[in-house]
Formats: structure tokens, C-alpha cells, sequence
């Protein structure tokens, strides 16, 4: 049966998801769109049924937080409930119906990128994990990991720098290079937070995108070879490397009261 | 202003606003699920029948967030009496009552700023309902709790639904301090007692010196 981080939502019967739930996680611009465009066919040609699924993309919420967030004017506590709302959205109208048929769900981010920007944004990280502790446990999390030195030149030369994953909400005073380094920095350190705790499997997303792919399938294999196994994530097959940004990030005014 | 459909607490409150203005106190009014910016999500989701508990629970906190930051927040630093038309405790009754972990949805309300004062309309159910149908022509389908399947009838949903509710609001009376008001009192005599209890609480509030 499976598991979920703490509630288990009304109706949600937990028993009889078949499907394999894996996520693909890692922050702006590190590739995580481009490995799924490729994983998906891959997994295809091997007659398995898929569905690919990403933040803001729920039916209720998706086009409501694309319009605020051109407004520039969400709280900070706002947006986060806008994307537990979107989130909660998706997990019981498409992850988990999809599970229940036995697809497997490839999901661009989960729960994992929504605490590490909420937390850099000064939000209580106990707050926001009990917001999503109603997610289901996936099978497996891998991780894309870059340092932002790596990050940036991606960014500039793909789709350039965007308001909000430059944390120019937080810094309306920088320039956009200048937030964007600050902001992934405070990101990236969040993210090494939750590596151990939520059992990510790392991949060394400085390497090209067919090697990153290679590290990915051999994973995704793994996984779903796994038919005895109980769902829950296992232990990292990739070691963790200890190049990733160290320290964490305060940011002292919060806006959760505890 | 806490209690059930048909607890006369909007009443309550419109008459405690106008002696607040008249007194001269920067008051302000704030409705739950009001803000600009979820209205329509939230219009559209309950239109389509499109909201489960889980999502029907975080689009209210969502609007409930907007309105604490950008409104009752600014409003309580400026020294206004904010006068809210239910809060939190309206979201932990019929949330729950939807078969929302208990306390889950109170830790995802933990940013609401604590209340000066929070009074709740105590009113028995079969005198909430003959209140209510003396002046309405029938439930809409969240209204009525209808997504919980407890009855086809309209009617008969809303009023097992809202016993749900008040039991809800009955186990939160201790556990938050809850200012009972007996709503089956005149209206007079409920709103001299209101008065009474608010003005004792009114040291640090703004008090305008023209009155508007």
C-alpha cells in the first residue's frame, strides 16, 4: 500500500495504485522539461502508458496563479496555498487516477521544489511541510543537481532571466543577474536540504543532457523492475557528492507565524 | 462573527459597525471568501462542481491568506478594528465536517493573527433553519454540503450538513476561547452585550477624531 507524508485526504483510498509515480526534480533551467520529453517516448517504445504532469498545469488553479503571479502582487503565504491548492488539484484529478490505472506519472517537480521556494521566501519550513504532508510518498525523487555557477550560462542563453526564478520579488532593488545568482544560491542550499529527508536520488545535472538521460533510464529501470518491492523511495544509488553550495539560507522576516 | 447560516451574526455585526463608526473608530469589514483574487477560481470550481474537500479547504485558505496579508495585516497596523465576518473558525468547522484531518487544517491556518475577540452565535439548528427558509428560495450545491452525498434533497443535505457543523463549532468553543453569544436572544439584548465586551477591549484602537 502506499504512503502519503502525514493526512491522508477524504476518499483517497491508498490501496490499488499500481502505477509508478517518479519525479523529476531540480530548480529553473536545469533541464528537468528536456530529460521528460525524452524519458516519455523511451518509456513508451516499452509499452508503458504515461503521464507527464507539472506545477501549475491543474485545471481548478493553473491559469489563476499564471495570471496573479503577472501582477507581482502574491503574498507570500498566498502563493503558497495557491500552490498547495493547484497541487492538491492535480494529485486527486490526474496522479492519482492515473496510478489507479497503472501508468506511470512522470512529474516535472513535486512537492520538493514548492517547500524550497516557499522556505527561501521566508515561510516556517514546519508550516509548509504539514501544508503538503497529505502528498503521496512517490517511488522514486532523482534530483538534478547544479551548482549556479553551471546554472546561469543555461538560463541566459536559453530563456533568459524571469521574474519570479530570479527571486526578484525578494530583491526588487537588484538587477536581475544579480538576484537570480542570490536567489538560486538561497535555492540550491534549500534543495540540499531536503536530499536526505525526502531520500533523493542525485544525478550530476553539469553533465551533458545524453549522459544525464543515461543516468535517468538506468534509474527509471530500477524502479520499475521493482514489481516485489513496496512503493516508497530507497536508498540513493548515486552517491551524493559533496560539491553542491553549502549553508543554509535565512531569511529572517517570516511570514508564517508560528 | 462565528455561528452557523441563520445565527443572525451578520446582523450582529452590521449593527456593531455602525457604533463603531459612530464612536469614531476606523473600522473596517472583511468577508470570508472575498478576495479579488480567487473569486473566480473559486466561482468557477463550485459552478462545476469541480472542488473535492482537499481543494474546496485550499482555495478558501488561499483567499484567506490574500486577505490577511494585503487587508486585515496593513489594517490592524494602522489601528482599525477589523470586523470579520467569520475566520478561521468557519474553515476548521465545515472543512473538517468534509472529513478534513482536524489538525491538519488548524496548523494550515497557524498564519491567521489571533483574534481580539471572536464571538460565536449559538443557535439551535431547527431555529437556524426556520430562519433561514422564511427568506430563502433554496441551497447551492457546496452550501448545502451536497458534495458529501448525505442527501439528493437540497434542503435535507444543508441541514445535516450544517449539524455537522455545529458540532464542529461546539468542540471549538474551549479549545479557542470562543465568546458564546445566545443567538436565540432579542437582537437588542445580544448587541448591548457585544457592545459591552468589544468597548473593553478598545484601548489601542484608532479612534478618529471627526467621526464620518
Amino acid at each position: 500500500m502506499r504512503s502519503t507524508y502525514g493526512v491522508v485526504l477524504p476518499g483517497m483510498d491508498l490501496e490499488n495504485l499500481p502505477g509508478k509515480l517518479i519525479v523529476i526534480e531540480g530548480t529553473d533551467g536545469v533541464g528537468r522539461s528536456t530529460q521528460i520529453g525524452l524519458l516519455k517516448p523511451w518509456l513508451e517504445q516499452q509499452g508503458r502508458a504515461v503521464v507527464d504532469t507539472g506545477m501549475t498545469r491543474s485545471k481548478l488553479a493553473g491559469k489563476g496563479i499564471k495570471q496573479a503571479k503577472q501582477g507581482h502582487t502574491l503574498g507570500r503565504v498566498t502563493l503558497s496555498l495557491f500552490y498547495a491548492t493547484d497541487f492538491a488539484d492535480r494529485l486527486e484529478n490526474e496522479i492519482v487516477p492515473a496510478l489507479r490505472a497503472g501508468f506511470v506519472v512522470l512529474t516535472d517537480r513535486y512537492i520538493y521544489s514548492l517547500i524550497a521556494r516557499a522556505v527561501v521566501r521566508g515561510i516556517e519550513p514546519a508550516w509548509i511541510r504539514n501544508v503538503y504532508s497529505f502528498a503521496l510518498v512517490p517511488d522514486a525523487v532523482f534530483y538534478l543537481r547544479i551548482g549556479v555557477e553551471d546554472l546561469i550560462p543555461r538560463v541566459v542563453f536559453s530563456t533568459g532571466f524571469d521574474y519570479w526564478e530570479s527571486g526578484m520579488d525578494l530583491h526588487p532593488s537588484e538587477d536581475m543577474y544579480d538576484s537570480f545568482h542570490k536567489y538560486q544560491t538561497a535555492l540550491l542550499a534549500q534543495f540540499e536540504n531536503l536530499v536526505e529527508e525526502y531520500q533523493f536520488r542525485v544525478i550530476d545535472a553539469g553533465q551533458d543532457i545524453p549522459a544525464v538521460f543515461e543516468e535517468l533510464r538506468k534509474g527509471i529501470s530500477g524502479v520499475l523492475a521493482d514489481h516485489d518491492q513496496a512503493p516508497g523511495p530507497t536508498a540513493p544509488e548515486v552517491p551524493i557528492e559533496k560539491t553542491a553550495p553549502g549553508g543554509s539560507p535565512r531569511v529572517e522576516n517570516k511570514a508564517a507565524g508560528s | 462573527m462565528e455561528g452557523i447560516d441563520g445565527s443572525g451574526k451578520s446582523t450582529q455585526l452590521t449593527l456593531l459597525h455602525q457604533w463603531l463608526r459612530a464612536e469614531g473608530y476606523g473600522t473596517v469589514f472583511s468577508e470570508w471568501n472575498s478576495s479579488p483574487l480567487v473569486r473566480d477560481i473559486t466561482r468557477r470550481g463550485k459552478k462545476k462542481k469541480m472542488l473535492t474537500p482537499a481543494s474546496f479547504c485550499l482555495i478558501h485558505a488561499t483567499d484567506f491568506a490574500d486577505r490577511m496579508e494585503h487587508n486585515i495585516l496593513p489594517l490592524l497596523k494602522a489601528g482599525a478594528v477589523v470586523l470579520c465576518d467569520r475566520y478561521i473558525y468557519t474553515a476548521f468547522a465545515r472543512d473538517v465536517a468534509r472529513g478534513m484531518d482536524p489538525a491538519w487544517v488548524r496548523e494550515l491556518y497557524a498564519f491567521a493573527v489571533k483574534p481580539t475577540l471572536a464571538f460565536y452565535f449559538r443557535v439551535p439548528l431547527d431555529v437556524a433553519m426556520k430562519r433561514l427558509m422564511n427568506g430563502r428560495s433554496g441551497f447551492k450545491f457546496y452550501e448545502a454540503g451536497m458534495d458529501l452525498g448525505l442527501s439528493g434533497d437540497p434542503v435535507e443535505s444543508f441541514e445535516l450538513f450544517q449539524g455537522q457543523i455545529l458540532k464542529e463549532y461546539e468542540k471549538m468553543v474551549n479549545e479557542f476561547e470562543l465568546t458564546v453569544v445566545d443567538a436565540t436572544l432579542p437582537i437588542e439584548e445580544q448587541q448591548s452585550r457585544m457592545r459591552q465586551l468589544v468597548k473593553a477591549k478598545l484601548a489601542q484602537a484608532k479612534r478618529l477624531r471627526v467621526a464620518p
